[in-house]
């Protein structure tokens, strides 16, 4: 079943288009990854997506309900929820209430506090901290609070902006493991932004890359981590093909 | 005749009237980025709110009439309801609009309801007697203090204790210091922008009600000017206070009126007219010192 | 390339052609009435004008708002007081005057350009410490010098007279006098625009933290203009003093700030042309509606609008204006003349409202 559709979606910053006409599908219990370059729109989708840029053309359905132009605090009750890019974390609120800013859309409120309970199951290191100020955790820690924070909506569909931005690999390879297992046992819907084509297919899942705002590619993420290793093979460094990229 | 206590409890009380105004321009700081320079004349309108509208010299009272067990959640409510108001008539229709077309839009909404008081009410400042029995002085540790001052020191201290409350322990109170913070990834997270916003103001108008009440029994005096005056001195306070910080208006709030306070006392006689000058003076300075405000948190963004 | 961009330079420069063309018509017609009281309204509007312009150079180009230019007029105007008064009417009221300017008697022109650099002078001092606050701290900060220099001069009875207004200044500021400054201020305005500074000054304007991080020196424009645009402030200053014959610092508080924002939101705040026509639209605007509120004749019966129904007026319209068309009549474009021999395609040099 279809949990995420977007057709043909465009995105201006002023005259700027950001994003030109992107469609993409998501099934139920799917992990979905977005690649491409910098400025290459990963961003702007999902903010358009989840309502915290608006669009100037196209339509994104949520089980089948239109969600275009719906505010982002509509949105969210619809059961998605985003981690963005460098994580937005309230640094000036605890660990604790960090994680209770978004149950106030849940319907089940006896669950609250399970749902907590296995975050810090998750990620021990918050239990250890929750009543510290959010602002003192380090940036890995921030991105675990910022993913749990996130699934405290009781999401269906949750989309993360490279949750590997900044952090050491060990901690990236902890956040990973857990979103997978956490997908499992909820039935999660995911959709990550992701630069790297082999930490992707380590992961497993599809992969869309993106390249000035357009999709360019659809397929398993080992087939975009070989070409990549291929391109690595003949021009040496697979970062130095993302930067030609970037240049057009 | 004592005077270091004397000059406590003369400090305590201005403070508290100063932390109480800048609290409610901070609050709507924090939470959507506007200057409300609309703020004084929410106070000026409550202290008209007392008396018939008339533009005689003394006043009739009006509202005042009623007795406080009545009056005070009366006149809270309708300072509140006149902040909500302009945010639903105005600064919603500015949501959008960058903080100097909002800052300015407050300006202009500031003056046009000093000139409808001033159209209604006429120009001169009223005598006016509100729980007049307020002022007569008690003894307390050697100093002679109008009673007024205690409870003006005791209120200051309830209104901060309660506003913590709500915003510690509270939902609203939670979902409020995450917007403050970051208004888009509250809404992300489901936070509606309306609740909050209007829970700001309500708050807002209910404490610019609060210092309306305290500053007319303490000077007996309605004037269209008044609200200027003190709003100018709690903006100072929430810059002073580091823009946003809700702590730090309270804070800068206290410290602002210790400074009048002792400044009055000690400045030679003929100097003493120059107080405000060498108190915003001072302040300039303070700011020189720590640009960002004595007690900004550490997380303090650049705000344009 | 090189051609287009020359040719929009020029065209830059014709805007104060324009904006001086249009005073000048505007003083011919009210001159052309032979109405007393319309050419003293033509004088004030042109005084606001100038202030107006002196406002625009600092917070058009910085974007960042003045609560406070109010305080330079007050301090151009008392400095003109004092350099030009007789002497025995200052021995009379401003009794604490040093000896040097209480026997100064000088001629107009040295005294305003005089009176113009202490204003510039002090917005030097006072801009070298409020600037170094980010923007809407900064605004703050202003309107404390506002009610410095409103204590001040309200309570310093040996010299400003306090409350109570000086009286007898000569009243030589005709439409003509405040038409020549009012060229003089446009002109600067322009020049300061277009100028290196002025450039990288609107560049910030747009965005404070990545003009920091680029390296423009953000502050020391900011000052410049500060400066400039206090010279301006203080000579309108001035010559309100000098077309009105008495001084009174309530004059120079919140109602000419709340007035003078007025007019330059609802021109446009982006553009110095939007400034100008700000002036002249709501000048007629507030002429005509004071003439209602003194009461109108209408086919036998007299009508009038209360009292302080001007001000509420304006201040819904400008609220209305930032709502509906925030940046401003002129949307933050300048008027121009197209320059003969060659068109001028659309040009990005222009500085325009993001709005």
């Amino acid at each position: 079943m279809t949990k995420l559709g977007v057709f043909d979606l465009e995105v201006r910053y002023g005259k700027v288009p950001a994003l030109g006409g992107v469609t993409l599908h998501l099934q139920e219990g799917e992990r979905l990854f977005v690649s491409g370059p910098n400025g290459a729109g990963k961003s702007s989708l999902l903010k358009a997506i989840a309502g915290a840029v608006s669009s100037s053309h196209g339509r994104v359905e949520l089980d089948g309900d239109i969600i275009t132009g719906k505010s982002a605090e509509a949105i969210a009750r619809y059961g998605l929820s985003m981690v963005p890019e460098g994580r937005d974390i309230f640094s000036t609120l605890t660990v604790e209430e960090n994680l209770r800013v978004g149950t106030g859309i849940r319907a089940d409120k006896q669950a609250i506090e399970g749902d907590i309970a296995e975050i810090y199951d998750a990620f021990p290191i918050l239990g250890e901290r929750r009543h510290a100020n959010a602002g003192a955790l380090s940036g890995g820690q921030q991105q675990m609070l910022a993913i749990g924070r996130g699934l405290m909506t009781n999401p269906k569909l949750m989309m993360v902006d490279e949750p590997s931005l900044g952090l050491a690999p060990n901690i990236v390879d902890q956040v990973y493991d857990t979103l997978v297992a956490l997908q499992k046992e909820r039935g999660l819907t995911l959709l990550i932004v992701e630069q790297s084509s082999a930490r992707a297919a380590r992961v497993g899942g599809r992969m869309v890359l993106l390249r000035g705002g357009q999709v360019v590619g659809d397929g398993d993420a080992s087939e975009f981590a070989e070409r990549d290793l291929l391109k690595e093979a003949y021009f040496g460094q697979a970062d130095q093909s993302k930067s030609t990229e970037q240049v057009q | 005749m004592n005077a270091v206590p004397q000059l406590f409890f003369d400090a305590a009380s201005l403070g508290g009237i100063y932390a109480m105004a800048a609290l409610g321009i901070a609050l709507i700081f924090g939470v959507m980025n506007l200057v409300n320079f609309a703020h004084g004349e929410y106070i000026a309108f409550c202290v008209f709110a007392l008396i018939v509208p008339s533009s005689d010299a003394v006043a009739v009272m009006f509202l005042g009439k009623a007795p406080a067990i009545l009056l005070i959640p009366v006149l809270l409510a309708l300072g509140a309801l006149i902040a909500v108001a302009s945010e639903y008539i105005v600064f919603r229709q500015l949501r959008n609009a960058n903080p100097v077309a909002m800052m300015i839009s407050s300006f202009a909404l500031g003056f046009v309801i000093q000139n409808t008081l001033l159209a209604v009410y006429g120009s001169r400042p009223k005598a006016i007697s509100l729980w007049p029995d307020l002022n007569t002085p008690i003894s307390v540790a050697g100093a002679s203090v109008p009673l007024l001052q205690l409870i003006v020191i005791i209120t200051t201290l309830l209104v901060v204790s309660a506003l913590a409350l709500l915003l510690k322990k509270t939902r609203v109170g939670l979902e409020m210091r995450a917007a403050a913070e970051n208004f888009t990834m509250a809404r992300l997270l489901g936070v509606r922008a309306n609740v909050v916003i209007t829970g700001a103001f309500a708050l807002s108008g209910a404490l610019a009600a609060a210092v309306a009440m305290i500053m007319v029994t303490q000077t007996g005096v309605a004037d269209v000017r008044m609200g200027g005056q003190i709003m100018l001195v709690a903006f100072i306070a929430t810059v002073v206070g580091g823009l946003g910080s809700l702590p730090g208006a309270v804070a800068a709030g206290f410290l602002i009126g210790a400074i009048s306070v002792v400044l009055q006392a000690a400045l030679p006689l003929e100097a003493r007219p120059f107080r405000d000058a060498f108190l915003y003076t001072l302040v300039v300075v303070i700011l020189l010192v720590r640009p960002q405000g004595l007690f900004a948190s550490a997380s303090a963004k650049p705000r344009v | 390339m090189m051609d287009a961009h020359r040719q929009n330079r020029l065209r830059a420069l014709t805007t104060p052609v324009v904006l001086i063309a249009i005073l000048l018509i505007f003083v011919l017609i009210v001159t052309a009435t032979g109405d007393k009281s319309l050419a003293r309204m033509a004088a004030q509007t042109l005084i606001r004008v100038i202030f107006v312009v002196g406002l625009w150079i600092f917070v058009g180009n910085s974007g960042v708002v003045s609560f406070g230019h109010a305080g330079f007029m007050a301090i151009g105007a008392y400095c003109s007081a004092w350099l030009t008064l007789r002497p025995q009417m200052k021995g009379m009221f401003l009794p604490d005057l040093p000896h040097w300017l209480a026997s100064a008697e000088w001629p107009h022109l040295p005294a305003t350009v005089v009176s113009g650099l202490l204003a510039a002078l002090i917005a030097l001092i006072v801009g070298a410490a409020i600037l170094r606050l980010s923007g809407i701290a900064a605004s703050i900060a202003t309107f404390a010098f506002l009610a410095i220099v409103n204590t001040v001069y309200s309570n310093w009875e040996g010299v400003t007279g306090a409350t109570s207004s000086v009286v007898g200044l000569d009243r030589y500021a005709d439409e003509w006098v405040t038409l020549v400054w009012a060229s003089v201020a446009v002109l600067v305005a322009t020049l300061h625009a277009n100028s290196a500074s002025g450039l990288a000054l609107r560049a910030t304007r747009e965005d404070e933290v990545a003009a920091a991080a680029s390296g423009v020196n953000m502050y020391r424009h900011r000052l410049l203009s500060l400066v400039i645009s206090g010279f301006f402030t203080g000579v309108s200053g001035v010559l309100l003093g000098h077309s009105l014959g008495v001084l009174n610092p309530n004059s120079f508080y919140l109602g000419i700030t709340f007035i003078t924002l007025a007019m330059l939101v609802v021109g446009g705040i982006g553009s110095l042309s939007g400034a100008v026509i700000g002036v002249l639209v709501l000048s007629v605007l507030i002429e005509g509606l004071v003439r209602f509120e003194r009461g109108v004749e209408i086919g036998g019966a007299s009508f009038a609008l209360p009292s302080g129904a001007q001000e509420i007026l304006i201040g819904i319209i400008m609220i209305l204006v930032l709502i509906i068309r925030p940046s401003g009549l002129t949307g933050g474009r300048e008027l121009r003349l197209p320059v003969l021999g060659g068109r001028v395609r659309h040009s990005k040099q222009e500085p325009q409202s993001t709005n």
